[in-house]
C-alpha cells in the first residue's frame, strides 16, 4: 500500500506533558538520533511562558525525503500525562500509537480517545522502569524515547550514543543508567499488542546535514562574519542567541554583554560600532520598542550595525512564547525621522545563516543599520539543513580606513584638508576612518550634523538638506545589493503565492505537495522587505492569474505594502494571528479550495487519512 | 606634547557667559595636555544637555550620544577598543535622570572609563526645570511648589555600587579640577568626577558665590581616601540644603575614595584584548562549531 498524498515517507512523533519534564531535551535527543541516521527532521516546540507546569509539546517530523517544515499530523503520541492524550488524540493518524504510562491513567474511550477505535494503545510502565533502575522522575522521558524507538521497530544504537554524548561530562554510571532505562522502554514497547504500521524506509545517506535551530543559524552567521561585539537583554525568542554567543564568545573573540536593558544593548552596539567593531544585538518586538531611539541614532550617525528582530505576538508582552509576523511595519517604520535602513527576512535556517553574514556586509557598505526580521517559528525550531555554506562567506567592509593616516585618502578630506566623516558623495556613502587613524578627528552625533559631524552648523537649512539627501541616496545603492526575491514553481501558474519570512517553510512544503499532484502553482518569497523589491513583485503579480498573500498577522501588512509599492490588486489572503505558525496543511487546503478541489482537514488541522506506506 | 588649545576647534562655545562649563572645558584641556595624550589615543563621549554641546567645541574623536545614554556606548567602545582611552561627559539631568540605571551598572562593572558629571542641579538646555540633583524644596518652572524628592546622591550611589575612583570638583577652581582630572584619567578602572558647575542662567541659589563660601578641599583635611564606609558617611553629610548657612554647611571637594588593583571589566574579558575591528579582517571559521551542533 502506498501512503495517501500528500504526506511523504515519514513518521511524526509528538511528546507532551507539563513543563519541567525535560520534554524538549528528550525530543531533541531523538531528533539527533534520526538526523545522524541520515533522515531529515523538523521539530516544532510549543510551550507556555512557564518554567514548571502548563502544557508543553515537542513535535518531531522524520522523513526519508527532503522536507521544509513541520506538519500537524502525528503517528506516535507520547503522553507523559493525561491532558496530553486528551488534547492531541485528534492529531493521531489512523493506526497511530498512544504511548502512555498506565500508572498515570488508563485511557478512557471517550474522554481520552475521543471515541476513536483506530488508535494503537501502547502502555509502557515508565515510572516503574525508572524506579527499577533507581532513576528519578524526569528520566521517564528517556524510557519514553526507548519505547518510541521500540514501537517503530528500531534499534537503540543511535539513542545510546546520543545519551553517551549528552552525559559525557558526567560520571559514566549516569549514562549507563539512562541507557538501561531506554532499553527497558524499548523492550516494553516491542511487546505492544499492535505493530506500528509506518516503519520508515531506510534513509538514503542524505549528505552532510546540520541540525540547528534558527538562532544557532543566526549565531553562526554572525560569528562567520567576524562579529566582535554582541549585546542583548534576554527576551524570548532571542534569548537562546545570547546564550549561543556567550558560549562561543571567549573562544571566538567576541565581547558578549548581557546588558541591564535593551536600551543599553542598542546604545552599546553604537559605541562598539563607532570603534569599527562588527556589532549586533537581537531581541523581540518589546525589546526593539526600547531600542528604537538608538536605532534612529544609528540612522542619522550612519552607524553600521545589525539588529535581530525576532517577533512574537504583540503588542506589549503579548504571547511571549508563540509566533507571529506582525512587526513587519514596525521594522520598516521604527524611529522618528527618515533614514535608510535595510530589512532582511530570512525564510529558513540556511537563509538565517546566509543573510546574517550578508547583513554585516550590507551594514558596512551602506553604513546604516540592517534589521534581520525573524520570528519564533524560525528561532525556536530545529531542522536538518544542508551544511551551511561557510565557504561562501566573504567580508566586505566598504569604504573603511582602519589604520594609517587619513591624509592618504584624498576622497575622505574636505577642501581644507580636514577629515570629513560625512562628506557628501554621489552614492551617499562617505569614507569611514576609524578612531585611532591619524587625523581622523570626527564627531558621531545624535543631532543632525555637518560634514564633520558637528551639530550646531547643521541647523543651516542647506546642510540639513544635503546630509538628509546624502543618507537617503543609499537606498538606491541598497536596492542593487540586497538579496532579490526567491521564485518557486513554474512561470505560468494557476495560482501564485506571496509570502515573507518563515512562512517560506510551510509554503514550500505545500507547494511540493501541490506540484506532486500536478498543480501549476508558483510563489514569490519577499526576502528583502526594505528597500522593497517593487519591480520584481509587480512583475510576478502582473504575470499571476490569481494571487494569494499569506502572512502571519491580522492586518495584512505585506498586502498593504504590495498595494502601496506595486499598486496591484490582491485577490485572496490567508492570515494567521493565533500565535501558531502556518502549517503546510492549511496552505495546501487553502490553495486546493481556490483550485476548486476542497480537501478535508481534521479538527487538529491535519489532512485526514493516512495509510501505511509499507 | 600637545598644548591645551590643541584640543579645541574653531567653533565658538555657545555656553552662557560665566557658565561653569567654560572652567571645566579649560581644566580638561589642561589635564589632557599635561598627560600628553595625542588626539588619536582617546575618544570622548557626551550625553545631551548644555555639557553635550561641548561635542562641537572640542577637537577630539567624539561621540555625542542620546540623552542619558553616554555610558553604554562609551563602555562598549572601551571594551572593543582597548587601545584607546575613554572620557565621558554627562549632565546631572542626563546621567542621573534618564541615565541613572546605566550609571549604577557602569559603577559596578568597573569598565575603564573616566566619567565627568556636569552637576549644576538644574536643567539648563530645556530652560530651568528641576534636575535629579536639585535641592529638596527648590522651586523651578516644573516644580513651582518646590522639588518634593530628595536629591540623587551620585557619590553615595557610586560608592555603594563599587566604583573604584570617586571625586568631586568645583568648576570655580580650575587648578584643583585639573589635578582631579589627571588622577581620574590615569586611574585604571571606572572613575567618577562629579563637578559642581553652577548654572548662571537658571539656578539662582547654588551659585559660584554660594559654593565658594562652602567648599573645602579633602586633601587639605585629614582624609583617608581608602575608607569606603567613611566616604559613604561623608557623601550623606555633604548634602547641600537651601537653608544651610556657610559656617555650618561645608562641601568637600577632592578625592572621596580610591581603590587600586581591582581588575577592570575588560581585563576579565579575554575577547576584549584586541581591537574588535581586527576580528573582521577575514571570515571566522565556524565549521568546528557547526559540526558539534
Amino acid at each position: 500500500m502506498s501512503q495517501t498524498a500528500p504526506y511523504g515517507r515519514e513518521v511524526r512523533i509528538r511528546i507532551g506533558g507539563p513543563a519541567g519534564f525535560g520534554i524538549k531535551a528528550a525530543g531533541q535527543s531523538l531528533a539527533r538520533v534520526f538526523a545522524q541516521a541520515g533522515y531529515r527532521t523538523f521539530d516544532l516546540t510549543e510551550y507556555p511562558s512557564l518554567i514548571k507546569g502548563g502544557h508543553n509539546t515537542y513535535h518531531l517530523r522524520v522523513s526519508a525525503d527532503p522536507i521544509t517544515s513541520h506538519v500537524m499530523a502525528t503517528d506516535i503520541l507520547v503522553a507523559l500525562d493525561r491532558p496530553t492524550a486528551r488534547l492531541h488524540i485528534r492529531e493521531l493518524t489512523p493506526g497511530g500509537a498512544l504511548i502512555y504510562d498506565p500508572k498515570d491513567f488508563e485511557p478512557d474511550a471517550d474522554a481520552d480517545l475521543g471515541g476513536r477505535d483506530d488508535v494503537c494503545l501502547v502502555p509502557v510502565p515508565l515510572t516503574r522502569i525508572v524506579d527499577d533502575a533507581g532513576g528519578i522522575k524526569i528520566m521517564r522521558n528517556v524510557a519514553a524515547l526507548g519505547a518510541t524507538l521500540g514501537h517503530m521497530g528500531m534499534a537503540l544504537d543511535g539513542l545510546e550514543s546520543s545519551i553517551r554524548a549528552q552525559f559525557a561530562h558526567k560520571a559514566p554510571e549516569i549514562a549507563a543508567q539512562n541507557i538501561a532505562i531506554a532499553q527497558a522502554g524499548l523492550e516494553h514497547a516491542q511487546g505492544a499488542p499492535c505493530a506500528f504500521p509506518f516503519a520508515l524506509p531506510a534513509a538514503e545517506q542524505a549528505g552532510d546535514l546540520v541540525l540547528a535551530d534558527g538562532n544557532e543559524a543566526f549565531g553562526l552567521g554572525a560569528l562567520a562574519a567576524g562579529v566582535g561585539f554582541y549585546a542583548a537583554y534576554p527576551m524570548t525568542p532571542a534569548s537562546s542567541l545570547l546564550h549561543f554567543m556567550a558560549k562561543h564568545g571567549d573562544a571566538a573573540g567576541v565581547v558578549v554583554k548581557h546588558t541591564e536593558d535593551e536600551i543599553a544593548a542598542m546604545n552599546m552596539v553604537l559605541g562598539s560600532a563607532f570603534g569599527g567593531t562588527r556589532s549586533m544585538c537581537a531581541t523581540a518586538g518589546g525589546g526593539f520598542s526600547l531600542m528604537v531611539e538608538a536605532f534612529g541614532f544609528a540612522g542619522v550617525s550612519e552607524t553600521a550595525c545589525v539588529v535581530g528582530l525576532f517577533t512574537r505576538p504583540g503588542p506589549a508582552t503579548g504571547l511571549p512564547t508563540w509566533t507571529e509576523q506582525s512587526d513587519l511595519r514596525f521594522a520598516l517604520h521604527a524611529s522618528q525621522g527618515e533614514f535608510p535602513r535595510v530589512v532582511l527576512a530570512p525564510g529558513d535556517h540556511a537563509e538565517a545563516f546566509e543573510y546574517t553574514w550578508r547583513a554585516f556586509n550590507l551594514a558596512d557598505e551602506l553604513q546604516t543599520p540592517v534589521i534581520l526580521l525573524g520570528d519564533s517559528y524560525l528561532s525556536d525550531n530545529r531542522a536538518t539543513s544542508e551544511r551551511f555554506d561557510v565557504e561562501a562567506v566573504e567580508i566586505r567592509r566598504g569604504k573603511l580606513v582602519a589604520e594609517g593616516d587619513v591624509q592618504d585618502h584624498p576622497d575622505a578630506l574636505a577642501g581644507d584638508g580636514r577629515y570629513a566623516r560625512y562628506k557628501v558623495t554621489e552614492d551617499g556613502v562617505s569614507v569611514r576612518a576609524l578612531p585611532g587613524v591619524e587625523g581622523a578627528i570626527q564627531v558621531v552625533n545624535s543631532y543632525e550634523h555637518d560634514e564633520f559631524g558637528y551639530g550646531a552648523q547643521a541647523e543651516e537649512a542647506s546642510i540639513r538638506v544635503a546630509q538628509n539627501e546624502k543618507r537617503l541616496r543609499k537606498l538606491d545603492l541598497a536596492a542593487s545589493m540586497v538579496p532579490p526575491p526567491n521564485r518557486f514553481g513554474p512561470d505560468d501558474a494557476e495560482i501564485s503565492l506571496v509570502f515573507f519570512g518563515s512562512t517560506k517553510m510551510p509554503a514550500l512544503q505545500a507547494l511540493q505537495w501541490l506540484h506532486a499532484e500536478g498543480h501549476a502553482v508558483n510563489a514569490i518569497q519577499v526576502t528583502t522587505l526594505w528597500p522593497f523589491p517593487a519591480i520584481e513583485v509587480c512583475r510576478f503579480l502582473c504575470d499571476a492569474k490569481i494571487n494569494l498573500i499569506i502572512e502571519g498577522n491580522a492586518t495584512g501588512q505585506l498586502e498593504g505594502l504590495i498595494r502601496e509599492q506595486c499598486l496591484h490588486a490582491v485577490h485572496h489572503r490567508l492570515r494567521r494571528y493565533d500565535g501558531r505558525p502556518f502549517s503546510p496543511e492549511l496552505i495546501y487546503a487553502t490553495v486546493k479550495q481556490l483550485l476548486g478541489e476542497p480537501v478535508e482537514l481534521n479538527a487538529a488541522g491535519a489532512l485526514v487519512a493516512k495509510e501505511d506506506f509499507n | 606634547m600637545p598644548e591645551a588649545k590643541a584640543f579645541t576647534n574653531t567653533n565658538k562655545p555657545t555656553w552662557c557667559p560665566g557658565c561653569g562649563n567654560h572652567g571645566m572645558f579649560l581644566a580638561l584641556q589642561r589635564a589632557l595636555a599635561e598627560l600628553g595624550w595625542e588626539k588619536r589615543e582617546f575618544a570622548m563621549f557626551w550625553g545631551i544637555g548644555c555639557h553635550g554641546n561641548g561635542a562641537d567645541f572640542y577637537d577630539v574623536q567624539g561621540f555625542h550620544a542620546l540623552h542619558g545614554r553616554s555610558l553604554p556606548p562609551a563602555s562598549a567602545y572601551a571594551l572593543t577598543r582597548p587601545d584607546q582611552h575613554v572620557v565621558v561627559e554627562m549632565g546631572d539631568g542626563d546621567g542621573y535622570g534618564l541615565g541613572l540605571g546605566h550609571f549604577v551598572h557602569a559603577c559596578r562593572r568597573n569598565v575603564a572609563l573616566t566619567v565627568i558629571a556636569h552637576n549644576n542641579q538644574i536643567y539648563g538646555l530645556t530652560t530651568g526645570q528641576a534636575s535629579p540633583t536639585s535641592d529638596h524644596l527648590m522651586p523651578t518652572v516644573s516644580t513651582p511648589q518646590g522639588v518634593l524628592e530628595e536629591p540623587v546622591n551620585p557619590i553615595g550611589i557610586a560608592l555603594a555600587e563599587g566604583a573604584t575612583f570617586i571625586a568631586r570638583g568645583f568648576a570655580g577652581d580650575i587648578a584643583h579640577l585639573t589635578s582631579l582630572y589627571i588622577e581620574a584619567l590615569t586611574h585604571d578602572g571606572f572613575a567618577l568626577v562629579d563637578v559642581f558647575q553652577p548654572c548662571v542662567t537658571w539656578n539662582k541659589i547654588n551659585t559660584f558665590a554660594w559654593f565658594r563660601e562652602r567648599v573645602y578641599k579633602l586633601e587639605e583635611s585629614d582624609w583617608d581616601a581608602t575608607d569606603r564606609v567613611k566616604a559613604f558617611d561623608l557623601s550623606l553629610t555633604a548634602f547641600h540644603e537651601l537653608t544651610c548657612a556657610p559656617d555650618t554647611c561645608k562641601m568637600p571637594i577632592g578625592v572621596y575614595f580610591r581603590e587600586t588593583g581591582k581588575p577592570t571589566y575588560g581585563q576579565s574579558t579575554p575577547a576584549s584584548a584586541e581591537p574588535g575591528w581586527r576580528r573582521a579582517l577575514h571570515p571566522r571559521d565556524v565549521s568546528g562549531i557547526m559540526a558539534k551542533l
